[in-house]
């Protein structure tokens, strides 16, 4: 392994913003959206919506993929997960939506805790499996148990936007309100994290696991760690997710969810928690990328249904193969 | 009595089909350190040409080995054309360890979506050659048929054979050989990324031949062979994930745990029992229970 080359790559990474500056940039951003959100109508917001629920989705492969090494290809389970968690706590329980959205986020952490210590903990591609099994089997556990609604699924409604905001105030801008915010406090949250010791830590782990363990890191229980927050990050994007469709069912979070996530992380970088936006961006474009071009050129049913797959597949082999390393790492080599 | 005879008959057949299914993944892992998730969609893809030619020729035999041929082809060609030049070209970075892996991934979904554009998605069948109706066993009828028979039988060929290959041919050796230590391989002049074409191209047959077996009894369609997917991965972590026995033995013990909880306790539990006993696995013995060597925890 070219070791000169991964320092190098370490540097770029090195230049942290300091923890002021950073939570001013998020509230920047948060500012920008207010704005923007003002302006634009109901259909762009709702993709709006949209775009800040896969981009913290998006974080959640970037925290467990970039920074500790490992592969999932079940987030799209533990995003239902916590959308279920979700629907489960106003509808059954009561709970105002905020708090159903923070009881997702806490449930799947749990969930991905004791999931990850049977598997998290090892190297090599158990995890990977595992999540792979669980997103496979998803449909058919979530179907054993009556209280989760079968096909079906259950309803999970956020309610009205509060009366003082006024008569003008859209749900879809409501919608908008809530993802972007939570979006943006939970990767503000992240992007805290992995500037901590334990960021540190991570990069470390990842990058030469022998010489971490050797500094006294112990690996099995970071990466454990590092599966629960993503696992918890992953519950509330799933919460988000089922509120924009008002509803959760198994059919919600097939396997090519977690396909597309992981597309979405690779093509920005993954382990550039900057690119998180664009990545969301990415994958709401998509399908309207595939059905503007079904609706140009026409085609079979076949052709319709697996045009989106194909794009997101494409392009996951093209990053692959062309910036493995993202995006903005090509930039900074031809810089040099 | 009756009951547990089926169980036992329907669990050798089906894990037969998981132990193809987990031979054409070890296969793959012992080469390249990759599971190759890419798998399924290489057995759907030559499912559907065995189905296509089943369909045309008439004859489901002439399906079976054009799906094997077919499945050798793909194998070996994903290999040379795809896989090699990926780890030729990512070579350093953090993704090093996950590129491969990511890229069978997106090839994953490729397949399935050019196979959507060909044959679309609705479920086609193919007809088994011989009577999928159960065997009347004292005078009732059981869930174990002449197919089934057929698909346990064909199977153990194939094992016996790959077994044949693997211990007694020099191709086999060369195999085991980059396999186990590709460096010392290469200084014996053993071509070992040539070597290891031919088995991607092996696992590929493996994997065609788990798909023409598996059909029948069930259907065909771009996802159909996710699940069997995840049964051969389930079966090959049993086995340690390195062993070709002890990918055919998980495969057995899956078979049975699956078979035996749902036809004792309820049919529901397909996915449960094969996602719990993965997780028992992993929390008790994480190297498998035939793990060849214990150095491979990393």
């Amino acid at each position: 392994m070219d070791y000169f080359h991964q320092a190098r790559v370490g540097k770029i990474e090195m230049k942290i913003v300091s923890t002021r500056n950073r939570t001013l940039i998020f509230i920047a951003i948060g500012w920008v959206c207010l704005f923007i959100g003002d302006r634009v109508d109901d259909l762009l917001l709702s993709q709006g919506a949209l775009v800040a629920t896969y981009a913290l989705a998006i974080a959640s492969i970037i925290l467990l993929t970039g920074y500790s090494g490992q592969l999932s290809l079940g987030h799209s389970a533990l995003m239902a997960v916590g959308a279920y968690v979700a629907a489960l706590a106003t509808n059954n329980v009561g709970l105002p939506p905020a708090y159903a959205l923070v009881a997702a986020t806490f449930v799947a952490g749990v969930f991905g805790l004791i999931l990850g210590f049977a598997v998290a903990r090892l190297s090599g591609p158990y995890l990977a499996g595992t999540t792979l099994a669980l997103a496979v089997s998803l449909p058919t556990i979530a179907n054993q148990f009556a209280i989760l609604g079968g096909e079906q699924g259950i309803a999970f409604d956020v309610g009205l936007p509060p009366g003082r905001f006024g008569e003008e105030f859209s749900q879809y801008k409501w919608f908008f309100w809530i993802c972007a915010l939570a979006s943006l406090i939970m990767i503000w949250f992240i992007s805290n994290i992995l500037s901590s010791r334990y960021g540190r830590v991570f990069r470390a782990l990842r990058d030469n696991p022998v010489a971490a363990s050797l500094a006294g890191i112990n690996a099995g229980r970071l990466k454990v760690m590092a599966f629960a927050l993503s696992a918890g990050v992953a519950g509330l994007a799933g919460g988000l997710l089922v509120m924009l469709i008002s509803g959760v069912s198994p059919s919600a979070f097939p396997l090519s969810l977690s396909f597309s996530l992981l597309t979405g992380a690779v093509v920005t970088g993954v382990y550039n928690l900057k690119g998180v936006m664009l990545g969301g961006l990415i994958l709401v474009a998509i399908p309207e990328i595939a059905e503007s071009v079904v609706s140009r050129i026409g085609g079979s049913e076949g052709f319709t249904v697996a045009l989106p797959g194909f794009l997101v597949s494409a392009l996951l082999i093209l990053a692959v193969v062309f910036t493995p390393n993202g995006p903005g790492h090509l930039l900074h080599k031809k810089k040099h | 009595m009756n009951q547990f005879i089926t169980a036992v008959l329907t669990s050798l057949s089906s894990g037969a089909i998981y132990a193809l299914m987990s031979i054409s993944l070890v296969l793959v892992w012992r080469s390249t350190r990759v599971i190759n998730f890419a798998q399924a969609g290489q057995a759907v893809l030559t499912t559907y040409i065995g189905y296509e030619l089943t369909v045309r020729s008439g004859s489901y035999w002439i399906g079976l080995i054009s799906a094997v041929l077919a499945g050798a082809i793909v194998g070996g060609v994903i290999d040379r054309f795809f896989m090699r030049p990926i780890f030729k070209r990512v070579k350093s970075g953090p993704i090093v360890m996950i590129a491969p892996v990511v890229a069978t991934l997106g090839l994953l979904g490729l397949i399935q979506a050019v196979i959507g554009f060909i044959w679309g998605f609705t479920y086609q069948s193919i007809e088994a050659p011989v009577s999928t109706n159960g065997y009347n066993l004292f005078g009732t009828v059981i869930a174990f048929s002449p197919f089934n028979l057929m698909v346990l039988a064909v199977a153990t060929i194939t094992m016996i054979l790959l077994t044949l290959l693997f211990q007694k041919t020099n191709i086999g050796l060369a195999l085991r050989a980059s396999a186990f230590s590709p460096e010392i391989a290469r200084l014996s002049g053993i071509k070992v990324d040539m070597v290891r074409t031919l088995g991607w191209a092996i696992a590929g047959s493996a994997g065609g031949m788990a798909g023409m077996l598996y059909v029948p009894g069930s259907f065909l369609h771009p996802n159909a062979m996710d699940v069997l997917l995840v049964f051969g991965f389930v079966a090959a972590v049993i086995g340690g994930l390195d062993s070709l026995f002890g990918a055919v033995a998980g495969a057995m013990i899956l078979g049975f745990a699956i078979n035996f909880a749902t036809s004792y306790i309820s049919y529901k539990l397909v996915f449960t029992t094969a996602f719990g006993l993965l997780i028992l696995v992993l929390l008790i013995k994480p190297n498998g229970l035939f793990s060849s060597s214990k150095s491979r925890k990393d």
